[in-house]
């Protein structure tokens, strides 16, 4: 399965524009009329959805897309399927309830946010950078066996330790620092906070992509060899590329913690863990809007699953399996997700005989 | 070479002068029990065009590979411009003004033409790791653009790679190897699989290049070969066999026997 | 083996002194010191053996898991699965039957069948494509776990050891020594030793059938270069599918072994994926001595950690892994990747 994320050359644009200055449009008017729409939505939502589709639908989605950004960015940029980016997430999870107050009194420090949440995003993406350590050592297939043994070598640790992860139990009673005088865990102040994570991650990785960072980790992707004949330290830029893509899956922790009020060893378990795989890969790979599509698919069909399947005629519990079957068809029948759906769907209607003339364009 | 151009006391510039390019020494390469090179030496100088010719399986790719760092020598050393890089890895050596080209087109399918010569700026130069974006005006956009024209790719600037035709993608690796400030070039077969009018063209780039880059050309094609290279070694089972000037080797009885006889004849 | 005494003196030595020891410890009656710092020798004794017998169940599962890969380069992610299939379905058949021993061939065929309908349907299909066969096993293993969940449901079952092989044996280990001189011998489930020896049997006669017999010829051959396999006119296709039914029956099998002397239950296909990753990872993708080599050191490092720092028993498997990775990418017995 071709896992290349494609951009368009902006570069190209920006260089044709350094040989001949003054006809670049500002940055804000190459932005295509979608993303206008698509953030107008957003950002009035909460006057017309109710609480619930607020926090819980559109709130975990950004979250989920946010984990599954970090992971598409991994794999559509640098062709490495890094099964960590959950477990990057939890721990970044974890270390705010750790650190800041909750209703573990016995562990938690109580620090204040300023504190916390530095050292949780930090602490994470050493920790994800050094998962991309190991990882990187090998290649293809190995990184996903790699990482889901790393993994699940965290989920069962958490669950074994009482003195720092609190084992089984986990931590309750998280709740995000009272800013500015507002109650953070409320869904129309959550809704806007997770959006707004979730437009900078995405802005990040889609600039990033076109820095000499990225540009040079798509080329890794396509011919590691290559790259190091012109200089490039190949085996750096695949770490780096674990510790940038860390800091987002970090965010996306801090906010799930803030979002469930709580963090156990499930938070990052297996099933956890392959669903935000099944979540990139639905909805695609190749750019950074295909994760939080296959977000938000997801968060709806779990939300709704039961009378869904009841719909069907099935037992209301079986969501997995409806997991489990869409994930197989989008590999079977749309290798690139829903947004490769998107894109064959555009190009037909591209080459359909044009009305008038009965020509094929 | 900017060393040379600067005034520096004679006994240095003597020292400077007499740095090879290039220069290796006794460097073998075993595969399992086959020597795929044995016992190679080699110098080259600053700005000197050297073919290196032989049979297929005479250990030509592999004593690219073994300058490159792409792999390790079993044995001997490996200077460039002085500095024993044996153990270096390949980014390491390139960083210090050596470029190649690939035999079997070796490309990055998923970005564009001038994605690609970007990138080959950018790996020699400071802030690879940058996440930032060029600005308008960045030197290094600039360079792009010249080498894309120099290489005669600029009406595919933005295509794809793997849209490419097999000519455009060996031009394409050339521009590849010039970007940065290479000081010597190792070209793999750059001719192979062209026809006539591209190898023209091919010839023309090589023998335009700046003085001060040398090169090291692989290269079935004689006419190419002998055209661009002042010097030519001639390797066989993986052994120097003959080294002289273009003219020598090609009127030498062995090398006839040998190469010319066998391959062309 | 004398290439590698001769390269690494060294490492060779060290090798040498750690199993000189570990073999002393076991063998040997404990000094009154030895005891004082490591605790009675009846517990790290039974702590040697449930490694060593754990590895053996890690061995069943992780050589088909190897042995696939080895061959046909596909990470089969839904291995697990089939461990916890088989298991149940040798419950099933235990349970009715009243035969532990039946469940055996009837599993081994059930298992094995769907590991041809898995060859056939997916991997032939998405042949070079290793990714996204991986990402068909993975969806294949929700699927398969969500439905074993709607039969099975959430309780934890466990296949009775039949009569035969239940109750301790006596083992020629000594544990202690009594006042009086006598020696007192370390007292095993049967059933676990019975297992250990018949993995060790099957591992031995999958070795020689690979290394010793046409068909392990070409197997070998298509380790090491499926194209010169493709290109030499053999059957290429029935090996494949012979091997890939024989690996998921071996994993169908191990889940009856698994279910005997653990239990079954939800999550176990996971903990058993997982094992055979971290062995392969450990011992080496493709190959039968590593994947006895990985088993025996993950059983063993799982479970003297479980006896003597219970809370951080997965990190030593975790570091274990990590110090192989990290020192050699390819596994102990790998190749060069």
């Amino acid at each position: 399965m071709a896992v290349a994320a494609r951009t368009r050359s902006t570069l190209a644009a920006t260089g044709r524009a350094a040989a001949d200055p003054g006809i670049e449009a500002p940055w804000f008017a190459r932005i295509p009329t979608g993303v206008w729409l698509v953030g107008a939505v957003l950002l009035t939502m909460p006057a017309y959805a109710n609480n619930f589709v607020l926090f819980q639908v559109f709130g975990w989605s950004f979250i989920l897309g946010i984990i599954a950004l970090s992971l598409m960015f991994l794999a559509g940029y640098g062709g490495m399927v890094s099964l960590i980016q959950m477990t990057v997430a939890g721990l970044a999870g974890y270390m705010v309830a750790i650190l800041g107050p909750s209703g573990t009194e016995q562990i938690s420090l109580g620090l204040s946010w300023w504190i916390y949440l530095p050292v949780a995003l930090a602490v994470a993406t050493l920790f994800g950078t050094l998962v991309g350590t190991l990882a990187v050592r090998t290649e293809g297939i190995y990184t996903i066996m790699i990482t889901l043994a790393i993994a699940s070598a965290f989920f069962y640790f958490t669950r074994q330790n009482y003195t720092i992860f609190n084992g089984y139990n986990g931590f309750t009673l998280v709740r995000p620092p009272d800013l500015f005088g507002v109650d953070w865990r409320q869904p129309v102040p959550f809704y806007y906070l997770s959006l707004a994570c979730a437009a900078l991650c995405y802005a990040a990785v889609v600039y990033v992509a076109r820095a000499p960072f990225g540009l040079a980790l798509q080329g890794i992707r396509d011919n590691a060899r290559r790259m190091a004949a012109l200089g490039y330290n190949v085996t750096a830029h695949r770490i780096l590329a674990y510790g940038f893509a860390s800091v987002l899956a970090a965010v996306g922790g801090v906010l799930l913690v803030w979002q469930n009020g709580q963090i156990a060893p499930g938070t990052a378990g297996i099933p956890a863990v392959i669903d935000i795989l099944v979540i990139a890969v639905v909805g695609g790979l190749r750019r950074p809007i295909g994760p939080f599509i296959g977000a938000l698919i997801y968060v709806v069909l779990s939300s709704f699953a039961p009378d869904i399947l009841t719909a069907f005629g099935l037992e209301p519990d079986r969501f997995k399996l409806i997991v489990g079957l869409g994930f197989l068809a989008a590999v079977f029948f749309s290798p690139d997700g829903v947004l490769g759906l998107w894109d064959r769907w555009q190009a037909r209607r591209a080459r359909r005989p044009d009305p008038l003339t009965g020509k094929v364009p | 070479m900017s060393v040379l151009d600067s005034p520096a006391p004679s006994s240095r510039l003597a020292s400077v002068g007499a740095t090879a390019a290039l220069e290796l020494r006794g460097v073998t390469r075993m595969f399992g029990a086959l020597a795929a090179i044995a016992d190679v030496s080699l110098t080259v100088r600053p700005g000197e065009r050297r073919a290196v010719l032989g049979s297929n399986g005479a250990g030509k790719t592999t004593l690219f590979n073994c300058i490159t760092g792409d792999i390790l020598p079993t044995s001997g050393t490996v200077r460039l411009f002085g500095e024993d890089v044996t153990r270096f890895p390949p980014y390491e050596r390139i960083r210090r003004g050596l470029r190649r080209t690939y035999q079997i087109s070796l490309l990055f399918p998923g970005l564009s033409v001038a994605d690609s010569v970007y990138l080959a700026c950018r790996g020699v130069s400071r802030w690879r790791y940058s996440l930032l974006r060029p600005r308008t005006g960045d030197p290094l956009l600039m360079r792009t653009a010249e080498l894309i024209e120099a290489v005669h790719l600029t009406p595919a600037r933005d295509r794809l790679v793997s849209e490419l035709s097999y000519g455009q993608q060996r031009q394409l690796e050339i521009a590849l190897a010039l970007a940065g400030a290479p000081r010597l070039i190792l070209f793999d077969e750059p001719a192979a699989g062209l026809s006539p009018a591209e190898r023209r063209e091919l010839v023309e780039i090589l023998t335009t290049l700046p003085r001060h880059i040398g090169f090291v050309i692989i290269e079935h094609d004689m006419d190419v070969a002998l055209r661009v290279a002042e010097s030519v070694t001639m390797l066989h089972n993986g052994r120097v066999f003959k080294e002289g000037a273009p003219d020598e080797i090609e009127d030498d009885p062995e090398v006839q026997a040998l190469y010319l006889g066998g391959a062309h004849g | 083996m004398t290439g590698f005494v001769q390269r690494r003196p060294i490492a060779t030595l060290a090798i040498a002194v750690v199993v000189a020891f570990f073999a002393w410890l076991v063998l040997a009656p404990w000094p009154p010191a030895v005891t004082e710092v490591m605790g009675p020798k009846r517990v790290f004794l039974s702590a040697i053996l449930s490694g060593v017998t754990l590895g053996a169940l890690y061995f069943l599962v992780a050589s088909g898991f190897t042995l696939i890969f080895g061959l046909m380069r596909n990470v089969n992610l839904a291995h697990g699965s089939l461990y916890l299939l088989g298991g149940y379905i040798g419950f099933e058949v235990a349970d009715r039957t009243g035969s532990w021993l039946l469940a055996f061939p009837i599993v081994f065929v059930i298992t094995a069948l769907i590991g041809i309908v898995l060859q056939y349907v997916v991997f032939r299909r998405m042949e070079g494509e290793e990714l996204r066969q991986t990402l068909v096993t993975i969806g294949l293993s929700i699927v398969l776990a969500d439905l074993m969940l709607a039969i099975w449901g959430g309780r934890s079952y466990q296949i009775l050891t039949p009569d035969f092989l239940s109750g301790p044996m006596e083992l020629p280990l000594v544990t202690a020594v009594r006042p009086n001189g006598d020696f007192v011998y370390l007292r095993y489930p049967r059933v676990r030793i019975w297992i250990l020896a018949a993995a060790i049997v099957l591992g031995i006669a999958m070795w020689l059938v690979i290394n010793r017999t046409r068909i392990g010829m070409l197997i070998r051959a298509g380790v090491d270069d499926r194209e010169m396999l493709a290109a030499s006119g053999l059957p290429v296709q029935a090996v494949f599918v012979a091997v890939f039914a024989f690996g998921a029956g071996l994993a169908g099998i191990a889940g009856i072994v698994g279910g005997t002397f653990q239990s079954l239950s939800p999550g176990e296909d996971t903990r058993f994926l997982l094992a055979s990753l971290v062995v392969v990872i450990v011992g080496g993708m493709g190959s039968i001595t590593g994947a006895a080599l990985g088993a025996l050191i993950v059983g063993l490092t799982e479970q003297i950690g479980l006896t003597y720092a219970p809370t951080y028993s997965v990190v030593f498997t975790f570091l274990l892994m990590a110090a192989v990775l990290a020192f050699r990418p390819q596994g102990l017995m790998g190749r060069r990747l």
